[in-house]
């Protein structure tokens, strides 16, 4: 048996998910677009699951819409399951609507329904089972209620067929049943409504003889049918609503008690930038880097120990360095800030699910609308500021296309996670005391930067488009523990797999160019190393912005590509080679990064900030910006800003570094 | 600016607190007025302007039991009876 597991975005949909399934879950793409499909198998069943995205319509005008149409559509589908949020039924069922004219079984899930209790929300379900004929279970995904009698439920196969409809007034009832017949599929309701709306994507179907039907009725309405359609829904609802749920009015809840706080005039934007504040001196400030500091100490111990256990064992010299300077050093560059990353993950995951984000995106909406992005855009952001990959598939909530666009291709100047090491190892050495100053100084670069690029583009690319924010205000949430964890723990995974298969191989791929030359000869020094021959042609690439031809250098903001992080583990790598002083600041201590000063310092930093993201995001780019022809334009731009921006750094500093 | 019946106003020009009828989506923007649509903005429903963004756009309304975030310019083109 199949189900398919539908709702509205915030319904507690994943919750539920994680709940029936357990561990039993398997992630992946749906066919052609990077939306996530989740499967799983139902506890104790082997009943397979499948996660559609959060939706409030099945509408022809967005991806995740599109794609669960879709599926409910064309595949075999024995079942549905609706969550609805019992805070806020009305909008919930209209979505019902729309699957009850599908040729499957719906049973509908009501959840939350002890926060609908303490808010006084009375239903009448037996009125509501017979009005909708379906199947309706009040549940707690939070609180675990009645998710067991859900499952039962399900294995008995005791729910409602929902064979009863008569949603829409006389005229449209009537015009339904004369296509149903007309059409050649099972779920000859849903394809009814849908000619009769005009919907672009199933205008094959439309024989004469339906044609001749609708314009009929579009005579008789002189209205447009999308519209009739949704009106007589909500009508419906409303009457259903009226029978058979009981709501106190007009209570100011805790949810505008706070706000009266978070989004007073007055008070939002220092709470914002506090609360940001926060999430840096956690993630990026001290916290992060103290836990940093631990486990670059203990993969230190680690390589230590490999090394002395292989020579012990009489592993050849090659073999050794391999693991060591290659496998651990490359690897470990990137662990090292695994801890920071989960404080990271964690403290985004609670601005999400108290339902703050949603906030941030509401009053700096306006900001962002003139530059052209919207409000919604900073959510990539303050994710981006994690990791670009998830952050640039979260742009997908923003409705507008020029937007999400913009958004898309701006996202990885963010200074991500991986970004760090880099800022901290240049921050840290040639600035000192102001190293935390510098850093600050390169998000807020990144802020500039984002701003008048946008800004740029809307006036000459997109000229003349206007565009819109919708956006439901969901109220706050406590935090539930379980959810955070869960989602923390899936984000680390997908990092720690990362690192495990791409940045191992680059670091496997890295130690052998160095370690090597074209005759294959190991423990060859370094500036005969086939690592080398490629640097020296890029470093007349990277002169401009250094100062300084360096092979050395130049391979390793390349690597940037695979990981950003790389970047230091490469220069480590590199710097190991050519000096054994294992103590002090190894890399600029090494001759063959001595060259460094504070501009060349800067720049290099700068052009590591905005140049491509790393694989995994361009990838992410390719496919939420949906061609490669638009990703390369992306990447261009991208790094050709960041060439220009970084030799702009150097020289200006190498001028203020000979007047002073 | 179209001449409005009395007591006839754009959504955008609502109080603080106040009440108001929708009457008509004066929409072009197929999808965008589906979206409205969907998300419950249709004919006859009754809306409560709640919040004003600090910077004044966006503008939060209640309806249907929950609240939605849109843009002056979009609520611009709503129009509605004021109740109350």
């Amino acid at each position: 048996m199949r189900i398919a597991l539908v709702g509205n975005q915030n319904s507690g949909k994943t919750t539920l998910f994680n709940l029936l399934t357990g561990t039993n879950q398997k992630v992946g793409n749906w066919p052609g677009v990077t939306v996530e499909r989740k499967i799983g198998i139902i506890r104790g069943t082997d009943f397979e699951i499948i996660d559609l995205p959060g939706i409030y319509s099945l509408s022809p005008y967005s991806v995740e819409e599109n794609i669960s149409r879709r599926f409910l559509f064309e595949e075999q589908v024995d079942l549905i399951l609706n969550v609805i949020d019992a805070t806020s039924v009305e909008r919930s069922l209209y979505l019902t609507t729309q699957l009850l004219e599908l040729k499957v079984p719906v049973i509908i899930a009501l959840n939350m329904m002890d926060i609908a209790d303490k808010r006084g929300i009375k239903f009448d379900l037996e009125t509501l089972e017979k009005r909708l004929d379906t199947t309706i279970l009040p549940i707690s995904a939070l609180k675990k209620t009645n998710v067991f009698n859900l499952i039962q439920t399900i294995k008995i196969g005791d729910y409602r067929r929902n064979l009863y409809q008569h949603i829409y007034d006389h005229e449209l009832e009537e015009a339904i049943k004369r296509i149903e017949p007309l059409v050649e599929t099972k779920h000859a309701r849903f394809l009814a409504v849908k000619v009769i709306e005009r919907d672009v994507l199933f205008q094959s179907y439309v024989t004469d003889a339906i044609e001749k039907i609708v314009s009929e009725l579009e005579k008789k309405y002189l209205r447009d049918m999308e519209q009739v359609i949704a009106d007589e829904r909500y009508r419906y609802i409303e009457m259903v609503r009226d029978e058979a749920v009981e709501a106190k009015k007009d209570l100011l809840t805790t949810t505008d008690k706070l706000d009266n706080i978070f989004l007073n005039r007055y008070l939002a934007i220092p709470i914002f930038m506090l609360i940001m504040f926060g999430v840096y001196y956690l993630a990026a400030g001290p916290v992060g880097g103290w836990t940093v500091e631990v486990v670059d100490g203990l993969i230190g111990g680690l390589g230590e120990w490999m090394n002395s256990f292989l020579v012990n064992v009489g592993a050849s010299p090659w073999a050794v360095s391999l693991v060591v300077d290659g496998m651990i050093a490359g690897v470990g560059a990137m662990m090292n800030f695994l801890p920071q990353l989960i404080i990271l993950f964690i403290l985004i995951s609670l601005l999400e699910t108290t339902g703050y984000m949603a906030r941030i995106a509401f009053f700096l909406d306006r900001i962002f609308q003139k530059v052209g992005l919207s409000g919604k855009s900073l959510i990539p952001f303050i994710v981006g500021s994690g990791c670009s990959v998830p952050a640039i598939m979260s742009a997908r909530t923003i409705n507008d296309e020029t937007e999400k666009k913009m958004t898309i291709m701006l996202t990885p100047f963010i200074p991500c996670s991986a970004k760090l090491p880099i800022i901290t190892l240049f921050a840290g050495y040639f600035f000192g005391d102001r190293s935390g100053l510098v850093s600050a100084s390169l998000y807020f670069f990144a802020i500039i930067i984002i701003l008048s690029s946008a800004y740029v583009m809307k006036h000459v690319l997109f000229k003349g488009k206007t565009s819109s924010f919708i956006l439901e205000l969901p109220e706050y949430k406590l935090p539930s523990f379980r959810y955070i964890a869960y989602d923390v723990l899936t984000k680390a995974w997908s990092f720690i797999e990362r690192a495990g298969s791409v940045i191992l191989l680059a670091s496997i791929v890295v130690w052998f160019l160095i370690s090597f030359n074209f005759k294959l000869q190991y423990g060859v020094d370094i500036d005969s190393s086939m690592l080398a021959f490629f640097g020296k042609i890029l470093s007349y690439v990277f002169y401009p912005m250094l100062g300084e031809l360096s092979w050395a250098a130049s391979v390793s903001a390349i690597q940037g590509l695979v990981a950003k992080e790389q970047v230091v583990g490469s220069m480590a790598i590199i710097a190991g080679y050519t000096s054994d002083v294992g103590e002090g600041n190894l890399i600029f201590n090494s001759g063959i990064f001595g060259f460094f000063t504070a501009s060349s310092a800067y720049a290099f930093m700068v052009f590591n900030l905005f140049s491509a993201p790393c694989f995994g995001a361009i990838g992410a780019m390719r496919q939420e910006l949906g061609t490669t022809k638009r990703m390369w334009k992306a990447v261009l731009f991208q790094t050709g800003l960041a060439w220009i921006l970084a030799v702009l750094v150097f020289n200006i500093g190498r001028l203020i570094e000979v007047i002073l | 600016m179209k001449i409005r019946r009395e007591g006839r106003t754009s959504l955008s020009m609502l109080k603080r607190g106040q009440r108001a009828k929708v009457i008509q989506l004066n929409i072009t923007d197929k999808a965008l007025r589906r979206r409205l649509l969907d998300m419950g903005i249709t004919e006859g429903v009754v809306v409560k302007m709640k919040k004003i963004a600090p910077l004044g756009d966006p503008i939060d309304i209640e309806l249907r039991g929950y609240e939605l975030c849109l843009r002056k310019a979009d609520l611009d083109m709503i129009e509605v009876e004021v109740i109350s």
